[in-house]
């Protein structure tokens, strides 16, 4: 034991800077539970004398219900049954969204006719079975109870509802105007797309209506990479970085595990580089230079924090440096970087030598990426040194663009908005878009759709921004409620199938463009079959293949194929970079990203989002301005402190957010927020960044002048929930550590010599369900999280109850910094119910609702919990979640939502009817004053056995996948049979970084942990170990 | 003086034996009156079609699955839709006045409102086709559902109930091929290999093999 604590010297962990400078632990309770009886107070409609009423009245009811026999339930069957659905048995359907350009296969579940839950694809070449954050909560938005029922039509200042007949008949007559003028100021505005069915209409609309012009707008684009791509081949191509084959990456404020393109193909690739089971094997290494700390900063090796001005800096002096080292050479763009200067970064003078040396050493396996946020000429750079190093082909792609006509946005929209200043446009066509919130400071889109005489037709899911000002305004309907396609930035085509018919109608961006191209049958089904037709012609009969397309989710033989590129334009890139050139100014530097759950805002209104913890700052229902330790010390600035942040003439005010690891004099501002129009849940929810960015500076701006505004805001994160005190929880080592000591996290983490007072039980037979959870792999994206709020039924509770600690997720990811504050790693470990052999909530209930089984599960029975509590008092892992209140129906009873005073209904009945359908009908729907926790996905479990039990045969390895297991893009999650030798999680649970948390408490947790191991290059030196050991001393 | 005889001095005895009495005769009778078993059992409501399983399942001798289709596929059974009904009854009894509801069902598309007889409380998920899978016959739950004009709940549902069989499935099991034979009767040669059919069987008794 003291050898090893000798070898390993503990850094000290710490999840808030609060807790990192206090002295002792902190009094963790909020004020309200430091007030007795503060419960009942702040639900204001149970005061005490409205505790008596509804006490009476219940006694009287339960008096009553005691005459009635049952309340009379009625069976409704089907007249006609449908084909295929047995009722209660849930379908599965193949289908697919597409995300910044990508494709991502999706597994749609629907349960009675109601789609209730979304997984991956297996067979999708691009997210083979993940799904990402984003998408497993596009379910919600489906059920979102304020989206756009019927289309609206705008009369004097206000929109009133209309019908689909009316639109349909005034739409036909707008066409057949334009039709007339062979389409003469006729606009579109779209998203940019990746369905060929779109671009085959996009060509035959241009064909029909020949003056009809196209624009693109989204507010988070790729346009600097695929104008990269374009500088350095001179043709449009799509870049696709194979992680699997890589073996050193070096990452430049490309957080490519979380909001960058094609995330979640990068992490299906990239975490099983990273989960190495054996000290010999051969592990990746991450490099990562950025100016925020993104999930991929979190997930590095060795990271480097610089101000956004510096990046480019640094990047031509990593070109100068491998330019220097023998056997590599950037031609002709050598001259435009030979005068990078090198001295700016003498402090960090490892990461361009040492960093080259390593890139240099694995050529081939070693890609070099580049945010989307920098300018295309250094995008071009970045293509030029991976093909000097030799990855181009190997770990670096290259694909036949998804669509080869997508323009720059910002130019786009600009073009747009001056001609309709110039009067030569008449009508304007948005499919999707919302410029009026997104669009630059700069382009005043606003006032452009204001203009005299235009006609503004606006689809979209809900009334927004850009609806006030339409002419009609069209629901859009969901993606799992109309036919599409998608193609992949691989080429891969996937149709896009619905599960649904619309809700309440809702029309498809490619069927308003199929009317515009002329198409009799405007249908979207039609219309992408059509597409299949002509496009992905298969030998035999078309309607075979459309179902076996349809099942499999991918059109065979499309995709996976590379294009080789043509010759590096060296020359144009000297002259791109010679031209470019960030000046550095005065002041504070902004980086606008996207927010990694709103995106850009398109999310606003999902209340799973909004109340998801950020992956690194943990904060909930708000963005706020992101700042590292030192900055807010220079500006002598508290988390809190409502900041003015300015931008030559304009302003804005956000709450100020210490983040640390940020880049100093740097603010992160997260994109998506402070929508006034989101809905009922997101409006006027955090604060809007639109006045600060401008069509120059869409990605980060230097020279902001920074004030305090003088007053406070409260920004809730869970960041301190559930701190379990400075214990060793989430291990990690070096590569190094690991080889000479493999089973150092068992050192930390031992179970105690003394059993249990009482006979342990014999787990020897039968099922046992066990769990692991790869730290190597885990980059803390929050996918599982909402995935097990869509599977289990789980509420949410609203920023004030999140701030009293009453957040119900039963999956957290705890976060937690290592070292200095300034330049910390992290630490994650995704915790929940751990399971334990020895459960110590078991031993404190006193009405035996929460018990063993036979199979290892800590079970809960939510109709026996009289909600004493003492289970989660008795937690170690404080996974347990209680019911204060009827959480599900509690946003909807809020008195500023339903504009009045709210009823206490313990039937959800201020609950929008539309949420409940996505209620998964095999998990119990837990009411006020029940315990509850992660079951580790129990009625998966028992659906797997029955069907066992059905089909007479043993259960396989695989049978089971619980929903956090299934959509975790990196796989670091394994769940099975511990008594099944063959199991995958019992090879795992075997391995010697495997530890369980708090294992000296003996509860024997059936959750493994597998420590991280960090592949550091010596050479790099250990500032971070270096750092900690001053702090500890 | 003495206002008081006496034997009132017993008098808080008495009440307090009367309380006692009564209050054990409450308990009791709410313990055994309001249970499943006397509220429950014996529910037969009224149903908006006179179907009558007697006639069908009886007299007619039609299996079960004819119409509860989903029972080995589904955890419901699944009353049938209204065209399982038409495919015999476009043929027989075309203009019975009894099969009205069902005709106009059929013509407009809308669902018979049937009235659920055998209701578990929704915490409670019971699955049809792993308790057919393991053999249980339909009559140990419904009971003699082939002699009833009007379905009558015949056993308490109750959670003791289900337990009792869940612990000693034995008396309740019967081969599969038997599982919709209302006068099956075990004989010598199923009841000498029950016992391994019991072990192997192995049904749940811990909470989340029915509460999720």
């Amino acid at each position: 034991m003291n050898d090893h604590e000798k070898t390993l010297p503990e850094p000290r962990v710490w999840r808030s800077l609060d807790e990192l400078h206090s002295d002792g632990p902190r009094d963790m309770r909020t004020d309200h539970e430091k007030t007795p009886g503060a419960l009942l107070e702040t639900h204001s409609l149970l005061g005490r004398r409205g505790f008596i009423q509804y006490t009476g009245a219940t006694a009287a009811a339960l008096g009553m219900s005691a005459c009635i026999r049952r309340p009379v339930e009625q069976i409704m069957p089907y007249s006609r049954a449908p084909e295929y659905q047995v009722p209660g048995v849930p379908l599965h359907y193949a289908t697919a969204v597409s995300h910044r350009g990508d494709a991502i296969g999706v597994l749609a579940t629907q349960h009675d006719g109601r789609p209730t839950k979304l997984e991956g694809n297996p067979d999708h070449t691009g997210s083979r079975g993940a799904l990402g954050l984003l998408q497993q909560q596009a379910i919600w938005d489906l059920y979102d109870p304020d989206r756009a029922r019927v289309p609206a039509h705008r009369e004097g200042d206000s929109l009133l509802d209309s019908s689909f007949e009316a639109f349909d008949e005034a739409f036909g007559a707008l066409i057949a105007t334009h039709a007339a003028n062979a389409g003469r100021g006729l606009r579109v505005l779209t998203r940019g797309t990746t369905s060929p069915s779109f671009m085959r209409l996009r060509e035959a609309a241009k064909a029909r209506l020949p003056q009809l012009r196209f624009h693109t707008w989204d507010s988070v684009n790729e346009a600097n990479v695929l104008a990269g791509a374009h500088l350095a081949y001179g043709q449009q191509l799509g870049t696709v970085v194979d992680y699997g084959a890589s073996r050193v990456v070096l990452a430049i404020d490309s957080d490519f595990l979380g909001t960058e393109p094609g995330a979640l193909r990068a992490a299906r690739a990239f975490g099983p580089t990273r989960a190495i089971e054996r000290p010999d094997q051969e592990m990746s290494r991450l490099y990562v230079v950025e100016s925020t700390f993104s999930v991929t900063g979190g997930a590095a090796d060795h990271r480097l924090r610089l101000a956004p001005s510096q990046i480019e800096g640094y990047l031509r002096a990593l070109a100068r440096t491998l330019q220097s080292k023998g056997g590599f050479d950037l031609g002709a763009i050598a001259p435009a970087i030979i005068a990078a200067p090198l001295d700016a970064f003498s402090a960090h003078s490892a990461w361009l030598n040492t960093v080259a040396d390593d890139l240099l050493a694995h050529r081939g396996t070693a890609p070099v990426v580049l945010g989307s946020g920098h300018a295309p000429a250094l995008h071009a750079l970045v293509h030029a040194i991976n093909v000097a190093l030799g990855n181009v082909g190997r770990s670096v792609k290259y694909f036949a663009p998804v669509d080869a006509a997508a323009t720059d946005p910002v130019a786009d929209l600009k073009a747009l908005v001056a001609d309709i200043g110039s009067g030569a446009v008449q009508t304007v066509i948005v499919l999707g878009a919302n410029p009026v919130y997104d669009a630059p400071a700069d382009v005043d889109v606003r006032a452009a759709f204001g203009h005299e005489g235009l006609t503004l037709v606006h689809l979209s899911s809900h009334r927004e921004e850009t609806s006030e000002l339409a002419t009609w305004h069209v629901p859009e309907a969901h993606f799992l409620e109309t036919w599409g396609d998608h193609r992949a930035i691989d080429g891969t085509v996937s149709p896009q199938q619905p599960l649904v018919a619309p809700l309440w109608g809702g029309r498809a961006p490619i069927e308003l463009l199929a009317r515009l191209a002329g198409e009799a049958n405007w249908r979207s089904h039609y219309v992408v079959q059509q597409t299949f037709r002509s496009r992905f012609p298969a030998p035999g009969s078309f309607g075979r293949e459309w179902r076996r397309t349809l099942h499999r989710g991918v059109v065979a033989g499309t995709g996976g194929v590379p294009v080789q590129p043509p010759l590096i334009q060296a020359p144009a890139i000297a002259t791109a970079l010679a031209q470019a050139g960030e000046t550095a100014a005065e002041g504070i530097e902004l980086v606008f990203l996207p927010d990694s759950r709103l995106f850009d805002g398109r999310y606003a209104n999902n209340i799973w989002a909004l109340e998801l913890p950020d992956p690194m700052t943990k904060i909930v229902w708000d963005n706020a301005a992101l700042m590292s330790p030192a900055t807010a010390a220079r500006l002598s600035v508290r988390n809190n402190d409502v900041m003015r942040v300015s931008v030559g003439d304009a302003s804005i005010e956000i709450p100020a957010f210490v983040l640390p690891g940020h880049a100093d004099d740097t603010f992160t501002l997260h994109l998506g927020w402070g929508r006034p129009s989101a809905g009922r849940y997101g409006a006027g929810k955090g604060f809007d960044l639109r006045p600060l960015r401008s069509s120059a500076h869409m990605h980060h701006v230097a020279g902001a002048t920074v004030a305090k505004a003088g007053r406070t805001y409260n920004v809730v994160h869970t960041q301190e929930h559930g701190s379990m005190e400075g214990r060793p929880l989430a291990l990690d080592a070096t590569l190094e550590a690991w080889r000479a000591d493999p089973r150092f996290a068992q050192f930390r983490s031992v179970d105690p010599t003394e059993g249990p007072l009482w006979q342990r039980q014999d787990y020897s037979t039968g099922h046992q369900w066990g769990m692991t959870i790869d730290l190597g792999s885990c980059t803390g994206c929050n996918a599982c999280v909402i995935a097990c709020q869509a599977e289990n039924n789980i509420p949410v509770v609203g920023k004030a109850e999140v701030a009293r600690g009453r957040q119900m997720s039963w999956m957290r990811i705890d976060r937690y910094f290592v070292g200095d504050e300034n330049d910390p790693r992290v630490a994650l470990s995704p915790v929940a119910c751990q399971q334990c052999e020895e459960a110590p909530c078991e031993n404190v209930c006193p009405v035996t609702a929460t018990s063993h089984s036979p199979e290892g599960l800590n079970d809960m029975a939510y109709n026996r919990c009289v909600g004493t509590r003492y289970c989660a008092n008795n937690c170690p892992y404080k996974v347990r979640r209680f019911n204060y209140l009827s959480w599900h129906e509690y946003l909807d009873g809020d008195p500023e939502l339903i504009g009045g005073v709210p009823t206490l209904t313990p039937t959800y009945g201020n609950m929008p009817e539309t949420r409940k359908m996505q209620y998964n009908p095999n998990v119990t729907v837990r009411m006020r004053g029940v315990m509850e926790k992660c079951s580790y996905c129990v009625q998966r479990i028992e659906a797997a056995k029955i069907a066992t039990r059905r089909d007479d045969r043993d259960m396989r390895d695989g049978d089971i996948v619980t929903a956090c297991q299934q959509t975790c893009p990196t796989g670091a999650i394994s769940f099975g049979d511990l008594n099944d030798p063959r199991s995958n999680v019992a090879r795992k649970v075997r391995l010697d970084r495997g530890y369980h948390l708090l294992a000296e408490l003996g509860v024997h947790p059936r959750t493994t942990f597998l420590a991280r191991i960090r592949n550091a290059n010596p050479a790099m030196g250990t500032p971070a170990a270096a750092a900690s050991e001053e702090a500890e001393g | 003086m003495q206002i008081f005889p006496r034997k009132l001095n017993l008098l808080p005895l008495v009440l307090g034996a009367a309380v006692f009495i009564a209050g054990g005769a409450v308990t009791f009778g709410v313990w055994y009156y309001f249970s499943p078993k006397n509220l429950q059992v014996g529910y037969a409501p009224q149903q908006p079609v006179p179907y009558s399983h007697r006639l069908h399942a009886g007299e007619l001798g039609m299996d079960c699955r004819y119409c509860h289709a989903n029972a080995e596929r589904s955890y419901e059974a699944m009353v049938p839709p209204t065209q399982t009904c038409m495919g015999c009854h476009n043929i027989v009894r075309t203009d019975s006045a009894r099969l009205e509801p069902v005709r106009q069902s059929w013509q407009t598309n809308d669902p018979i409102p049937w009235t659920r007889v055998h209701k578990l409380p929704d915490h409670v998920f019971f699955d049809h086709s792993v308790h057919l899978a393991a053999a249980v016959g339909c009559v140990t739950c419904h009971g003699r559902i082939d002699q009833m004009d009007v379905v009558r709940q015949d056993q308490p549902l109750s959670m003791a109930w289900c337990l009792d069989c869940h612990r000693d499935p034995g008396p309740n099991l019967r081969p599969r091929t038997e599982t919709t034979n209302m006068q099956w009767q075990p004989d010598e040669a199923w009841t000498a290999h029950l016992d391994e059919r019991v072990a192997a069987l192995n049904p749940p008794t811990h909470c989340s093999g029915c509460h999720r």
